[in-house]
């Protein structure tokens, strides 16, 4: 099947090396003003590269829709501009996604999974999902420990010679009543250090009318308790070296506090829940090249999150559920990296991660787990050539107040790479990367009273991956073209699932599932002159995912397609701009899923269908001004991502910005 | 667990030679009488999964032995909406619980048609329906919130609220009192104990009988004995059965007891265990009769639900399966040989009969 797979992407994009062969440096000077070549298209694995200045063509909020069109991720969105939005890369389930955030992973031990919807888009320049990891050779040994990565970047002060200064005042309001201030301010201190500061407001009663389907209903219905109200504050301190030696130094705070609408109950959609988050943390990083080429990279950061849920509606004594988390992570990080020769690097990391929970649940057991990675990293370059191999060993001791610790673990996770490129001449490039990893269970997982099985294995995610990368710049009206085609195999065995034990009050955490996923995904980007003024770019992806349960085979859902998953996606992206404005329109379809893991037309969930479109104007005056007009959901589309979960229909953004 | 259940069952056998004294001898007045009617087929209440609205309705029918997976959706143009916990046919009509919705849909069983599907909520929050039972034209269900809600089967209108124990869930008839397990199963782990006793002519509780911890099962036998099933803490508190004298309303035994819920049919309760097991409990001599109903090696993974046609002696187990993948219904003859089995909606709950 692998193979079959393989040769289709061969004989599908051999043809794309007939493209003609000469560029030259003297045309891409020219028409650099005009386009920004994409980013990570000859990637060691597959990276898919978003940045600001491409968010408004999204119609993107958060660092959710920011990466829909993304091939191979499917988002789960619980609807909503408070909802919870999380994504699977691949069809590994969220869980294996880690989330980095200008170098060091943002975590969360209780439940695993990163809520994409909480990042806005205020303070990031770039985000980059790489399947395995990134090939930076110089980075954290935690970089290698998931199966693909989500690498967020901030932004980062860039002054000319004579600004010292510069603030940004932004403001965002439209639909579900939201209002959303925020001001940036970069300084420049010194001759080499900077600071960025950041602060975003954000307020939204978060209605909006929703079509139920199946409770008899011919109206619409409005999802109420979804009120949302954050606050977000990051500041920044960089130090530039003049031997590009770096600091960085970085302190964020967020709360909020929302309405959890929940599921659309039939007959009954009520809900009182209510979600509150106070974050901190604090993180540092130093980059140090010495004379010989030695390099090293040392990352610390302490993290607190407190989270609070209530259900004023439980029927129970007290008449409210009133639950508690706080978390605490502490994590250090050293890296090292160095030439040996011309065609061999080497680097060695090692970190430490110390995260504890604290809940107050009855019986409760009051885990804490001390993480220690170590990644060495081969790499070879080769005339053509390239080979990344990494050895990630992570060590997991775990200590609890009450009852028996999980027993340790030290698990071994090799990761193998390699581009080759075929013609000198010809951007063209082949690449293979195989990658054996797992995710340890989550404290939820594992210690959750009652539910919470201590001695679950951890889950293992096997990927192999086979692609080519083309592209071309053009000394004609096309300005570039590029492509990416990957085919992958990825298994998942001991999936860590929650299963009924005795009744349904008990819920018990089990190894027991695998799953077969093999897929394709597919990348085109392209940018060509459309008259003397106007711009056009085009972008799509596509996605085929087969991800089947392979459990048992005496089951009724062997074979099946697990839950949620689209065998189909298209993402297409397409837009008109000049130096000053730009439309934008977004399409993303996805194919018909099911809610369940059996495959049977009770359980089917409709594809759908949903467009954005984005019209933005810049104004060169002494203070440089943005407007942005975004259209969501443009032709008013019913859907869901998740069942009993609806998504809004049509809804308008309207973004100001102005840079003193 | 093995161990702990074979402790279970000396437990129970110690606990049933205490009370030898108790023995049933008198035999009712008259044998009930055998419906006459005949059967025109069943209907299968699946409750679905939380949150996921899809409680279904199977219907088999007898006659042409066609099966109908979703009878409500397709003859009313909705589902019957989250997580529907019990079904019964009282009259001409029948009722659904169904809890997460907080409704009580009352049915015609012919047609399958809603003929009115009754909120059950205060203040928009919904009360969280258990179960319904009947007596003299009158519904009662438990609901969540610590409430029996009073049914007039006539106008089908709630009539009152009778404030009960905490999140009481089974209930059951007898020496006209109905007897309300309190579970406090909301309130982990500080469980409830109870059970309220409710003099239907005043509507009144008139007293909690203390039982063991987390009660949820109550039925009562033709000899005035009220069983009531309690599921225990999880951890230290074992499951127990709680028997008392509904004449004197005094517990005559209390025994650890595994096993969640009972349903009799004559001397005969059948108790859904652990292991596809079938356990018979005879009420008449208080001992279990059998370790298990099923004679043929029929497998049932997770029995789930059971109904005795009162006019074949055939008994219905439902098997929720993983419980959250279709489930199955097994009928088996009066000598537990598996007759014929049909697949139906997730997690199959209850089983009623529909007569000609």
């Amino acid at each position: 099947m692998e193979k079959r797979l393989l040769s289709l992407v061969f004989t599908l994009f051999v043809s794309a090396g007939l493209f003609g062969q000469a560029d030259t440096s003297n045309v891409l000077k020219e028409v650099s003003v005009r386009f920004v070549l994409p980013q990570n298209v000859h990637s060691l694995n597959p990276a898919q590269q978003i940045s600001a200045r491409d968010f408004k063509s999204l119609a993107a909020y958060n660092v959710a829709d920011a990466i829909r069109n993304f091939s191979g991720v499917n988002i789960k969105d619980y609807g909503g501009i408070g909802g919870l939005k999380t994504v699977s890369v691949r069809s590994l389930g969220a869980n294996h996604t880690g989330v980095q955030l200008d170098g060091v992973q943002t975590s969360d031990a209780q439940n695993g999974q990163i809520d994409l919807g909480k990042i806005n888009l205020d303070n990031v320049a770039s985000i980059t999902l790489y399947n395995g990891h990134s090939a930076e050779l110089l980075q954290p040994a935690r970089a290698y420990s998931s199966a693909s990565m989500l690498v967020i970047k901030s932004l980062a002060p860039q002054f000319a010679d004579d600004k010292k200064q510069r603030v940004k005042l932004g403001f965002k309001t439209g639909s579900f009543g939201l209002l959303h201030p925020n001001i940036l301010w970069q300084r420049q201190i010194s001759k080499r250090s900077y600071l960025n500061v950041n602060s975003s407001w954000q307020k939204s009663h978060g209605r909006y009318k929703y079509k139920v389907d199946g409770d008899g209903s011919d109206t619409l219905a409005t999802r109420t308790n979804a009120q949302l109200s954050t606050m977000q504050s990051d500041a920044a301190w960089y130090w530039n070296g003049a031997d590009s030696n770096r600091l960085q130094f970085r302190i964020n705070y967020s709360q909020s506090s929302r309405g959890l609408p929940g599921a659309v109950v039939y007959y009954n959609p009520y809900s009182n829940q209510h979600l509150w988050n106070r974050d901190l943390f604090l993180q540092s990083s130093y980059q140090h090249h010495f004379p010989n080429k030695l390099q090293f990279l040392v990352n610390a950061k302490f993290a607190h999150n407190y989270l609070r849920y209530t259900d004023p509606d439980y029927l129970n004594q007290a008449g409210i559920l009133d639950q508690r988390f706080k978390q605490t992570e502490l994590y250090e990080s050293v890296a090292l990296s160095y030439p040996i020769s011309g065609i061999w690097e080497l680097s060695l990391a090692s970190d430490l991660t110390y995260n504890k929970l604290d809940m107050d649940l009855y019986n409760y057991a009051y885990p804490s787990r001390l993480t220690a990675f170590s990644a060495l990293t081969s790499k070879f370059l080769f005339n053509r050539l390239s080979i990344h191999a990494t050895l990630l060993n992570t060590t997991i001791t775990e200590w609890v107040e009450k009852g028996t610790a999980s027993p340790s673990k030290s698990i071994w996770s090799p990761t193998i790479s390699a581009t080759y490129k075929p013609f000198d001449q010809t951007d063209l490039q082949f690449r293979l990367f195989y990658k054996d990893i797992f995710r340890n269970p989550t404290f939820n997982d594992l210690y959750y009273t009652r539910s919470g099985r201590r001695d679950l294995k951890p889950e293992y995610a096997e990927q192999y991956n086979a692609g080519l990368t083309y592209s071309k710049t053009f000394n004609t009206f096309v300005y570039f073209l590029s492509l990416t085609a990957d085919a992958y195999y990825n298994n998942v065995k001991d999936k860590i699932i929650a299963i009924p034990n005795k009744d349904l009050f008990t819920w018990t955490m089990m190894n027991l599932g695998k799953v077969d996923i093999r897929g394709l995904d597919l990348g085109i980007k392209t940018k060509s002159a459309l008259g003397r003024q106007l711009d056009f770019s085009l972008s799509g992806n596509y996605t085929y995912q087969q991800a089947i349960d392979v459990t048992d085979p005496k089951s009724s859902v062997y074979l099946h397609q697990i839950p949620y998953t689209p065998k189909h996606t298209v993402a297409i992206n397409a837009g008109i701009s000049s130096k000053r404005s730009g439309v934008y329109y977004n399409h993303i379809l996805s194919t018909s899923r099911y809610y369940l893991s059996e495959n049977l037309p009770q359980y089917y969930v409709p594809g759908f269908s949903v467009s954005d479109l984005s019209l933005s104007h810049q104004l060169e005056t002494k203070y440089p001004i943005s407007f942005t007009a975004e259209v969501n959901n443009l032709f008013n589309q019913s859907y869901a991502f998740i069942r009993s979960f609806p998504m809004p229909g049509r809804s308008l953004r309207l973004s100001f910005q102005i840079t003193i | 667990m093995k161990q702990l259940k074979q402790f279970a069952f000396i437990a129970l056998f110690l606990g049933t030679s205490i009370f030898q004294g108790c023995k049933k001898d008198d035999r009712p007045e008259a044998e009930p009488e055998l419906p006459q009617a005949e059967r025109k087929g069943i209907y299968v209440l699946c409750e679905g999964l939380f949150n996921a609205n899809n409680t279904s309705l199977s219907y088999f029918n007898y006659e042409d032995r066609s099966l109908i997976t979703d009878k409500f959706a397709s003859v009313n143009g909705r589902g019957l909406g989250d997580t529907g916990n019990d079904m019964k046919i009282y009259g001409s009509k029948m009722y659904i619980v169904v809890n997460v919705s907080s409704t009580l849909e009352i049915v015609n069983p012919h047609t399958g048609a809603s003929i009115k599907k009754l909120d059950l909520k205060q203040n928009n929050v919904g009360r969280q329906p258990r179960y319904i039972t009947f007596n003299s034209n009158k519904g009662y269900i438990s609901n969540f919130d610590g409430t029996v809600a009073v049914l007039d089967t006539a106008s089908m209108e709630i009539e009152q609220y009778i404030k009960v124990g905490r999140n009481p869930e089974q209930m059951a008839i007898a020496n006209g009192k109905l007897y309300v397990a309190n579970s406090g199963g909301l309130d982990y782990p500080n469980y409830g104990n109870t059970v309220s006793v409710i003099d239907l002519k005043t509507l009144q509780e008139t007293k909690k009988i203390t039982v063991g911890e987390n009660p949820r099962g109550v039925v009562a036998d033709q000899y005035g004995d009220v069983y009531v099933l309690s599921t225990g803490n999880y951890a230290d508190v074992k499951s127990s059965m709680t028997t008392i004298d509904s004449k004197t309303d005094q517990v005559k035994t209390a025994v650890n007891f595994s096993g969640g819920s009972m349903v009799i049919s004559g001397d005969y309760g059948y108790i859904p265990a652990s292991g596809g097991k079938l356990k018979v409990f005879n009420v008449k001599t208080e001992q279990l009769e059998k370790e298990n109903f099923i004679t043929d090696n029929t497998k049932i993974t997770s029995p789930y639900g059971l109904a005795v046609d009162e006019l074949t002696g055939e008994v219905f187990v439902t098997d929720a399966k993983n419980y959250t993948t279709g489930g199955e219904v097994f009928c088996f003859d009066k000598e537990g040989k598996k007759k014929y089995s049909i697949t139906v909606g997730i997690n199959p709950n209850n089983v009623v009969f529909i007569n000609k």
